[in-house]
């Protein structure tokens, strides 16, 4: 072999060595791994501190974050929390703790308001003062929380109402015992009291989940009064009847 | 000829100088290129994919299906932890639904209606997006200040199993701190991941403006209304490291 040939595959072969360690770059940057991250300096990336819903060996069940005890509740809860949902579920709060610490608005009107009257029927009244933001601010949660089953009217065919439909016309059994969610707008919830509706978001019914660890109170009430416009948005009235502005667009 | 011969370099000398040269100059360059690439977040983190003990896919739950992130990170506009749901945000639904799916096991042990030995035991979900203890992240300050889940996240409502698609590196956040404004979008559009900003007439209602009177720049009018401190305090090590 001639030097200037060997030559030649020495540096070529250095070359191509070279480029292993780009090879591994690439690979790295543009595909998936399951292996976890790892750092080349330590730094103090993990600190023995806990952080919310870190692992604790402290605790038998791994958990660092603790579930409630029964019968107490966590200070920020107190927020959360008004005398009329203590005093209609007893079992849920403990007595002497309902006060209320936070110096909200909305908290000390809620402050001293049953969701039972002295008949044992649900308010009938928001107990706060349903204003054109609380309606606004119904609206958002009542997108995030109500719309996946209820829908955007309402009317109880949301995107897991069609996808369900969907899954039971093919024969899936995994369609379950779903029943089609109510519709909101219907004479059913519309003669309900405010206060019923609060008590279905608060605590559920029949198959519907309880949301009271989802949605704080203000916004449960905000719901109520999102879902009251929801029902006089169906409310049938006389074109002529409707301001002008809104004429315009109809069709 | 007694006088002392002057030493004369060896012809291989002459291939000896053109190697030197070329390798001290190729080896340093490769070197900070191998560190440069390999030893940056893009290349260590990014891509983390780790397999979760429920194969849950946010792609069918929050891009087909369309819920909302808050449906079950909830906390996250109160918070500065974004929370993974309780198993209970999960059985809202998976009571009804695919009630009786093996994938959903572990869902059905952590509520009481599976192994009776585990009812009770939080799903072992792994974390994928994780900073350094010493980073005081705050959800509730970014996602209340217009900065979009994506923005960190990626496309979740694209992903069938989650992965880090952002660096979180030190570097990284701070492109975003010196200059929030390209980021921001109005605070209702913050969970809507297929948010452009292109529809003038809901963007004008999202801020409850008119089309004419909207902003020519949205980012310093967003910068502004949601009251988002000067770059200067945005950039201090305090605001992360506190």
């Amino acid at each position: 072999m001639k030097a200037r040939t060997r030559n030649f595959y020495i540096i070529g072969d250095l070359v191509l060595l070279a480029l292993i360690p780009f090879g591994i770059v690439a690979m790295r940057r543009y595909s998936y791994t399951t292996v976890p991250r790892f750092a080349i300096i330590q730094d103090m990336d993990r600190m023995p501190y806990l952080k919310p819903q870190r692992r604790s060996p402290v605790f038998a069940d791994d958990r660092g974050m603790r579930p409630h005890i029964a019968g107490t509740m966590a200070q920020q809860d107190f927020t959360f929390v008004n005398m009329a949902e203590a005093r209609a579920y007893p079992g849920n709060w403990p007595k002497d703790h309902v006060a209320i610490r936070s110096g909200s608005q909305y908290d000390r009107i809620m402050l001293g308001q049953k969701l039972v009257n002295g008949k044992g029927q649900f308010i009938t009244r928001i107990p706060i003062p349903v204003t054109r933001r609380l309606v606004l601010r119904g609206q958002k949660e009542f997108d995030i929380f109500c719309t996946p089953c209820h829908g955007f009217n309402g009317m109880g065919n949301g995107t897991v109402n069609q996808y369900v439909n969907k899954l039971r016309a093919a024969g899936s059994s995994d369609a379950g015992s779903w029943v089609q969610p109510s519709d909101l707008t219907g004479p059913g919830v519309k003669f309900m009291p405010d206060g019923g509706i609060y008590n279905v978001i608060t605590n559920g019914i029949a198959v519907m989940a309880a949301y009271k660890d989802q949605v704080p109170v203000v916004d449960r009430w905000a719901i109520v009064a999102y879902v009251r416009a929801l029902q006089l948005s169906q409310k049938k009235v006389a074109a002529g009847r409707l301001p002008k502005s809104v004429r315009s667009r109809l069709k | 000829m007694s006088e002392k011969p002057f030493f004369v370099f060896p012809k291989w000398s002459n291939t000896a100088v053109l190697v030197t040269l070329a390798v001290g100059a190729i080896v340093p360059v490769y070197l900070v290129a191998i560190i440069w690439f390999g030893w940056s977040a893009r290349t260590l983190n990014v891509g983390y994919q780790p397999i979760q003990p429920v194969p849950f896919s946010h792609a069918f739950h929050a891009g087909k299906l369309g819920i909302n992130c808050e449906y079950c990170h909830s906390d996250v506009k109160r918070a500065a932890f974004a929370a993974i749901p309780p198993t209970q945000t999960c059985m809202n639904c998976h009571t009804q639904i695919a009630a009786n799916s093996a994938k959903l096991q572990w869902l059905r042990n952590s509520y009481g209606t599976g192994n009776p030995k585990m009812a009770g035991m939080p799903i072992p979900w792994k974390q994928v997006n994780e900073l350094p203890d010493y980073v005081y992240f705050n959800h509730a300050a970014h996602v209340n200040a217009g900065i979009s889940c994506l923005v960190c996240h990626g496309q979740v409502n694209h992903m069938t199993r989650v992965f880090q698609a952002k660096p979180l590196s030190m570097d990284w956040c701070l492109s975003c701190h010196e200059n929030p404004g390209p980021n921001l979008r109005p605070r209702s559009e913050v969970t809507n991941l297929n948010w452009t900003g292109k529809n003038k007439v809901k963007l004008a209602g999202d801020l409850g403006l008119t089309v004419a009177t909207l902003p020519k720049n949205l980012g310093r009018y967003l910068m502004k209304r949601y009251h988002i401190p000067s770059t200067k305090l945005l950039t201090d090590c305090e605001t992360c490291h506190h």
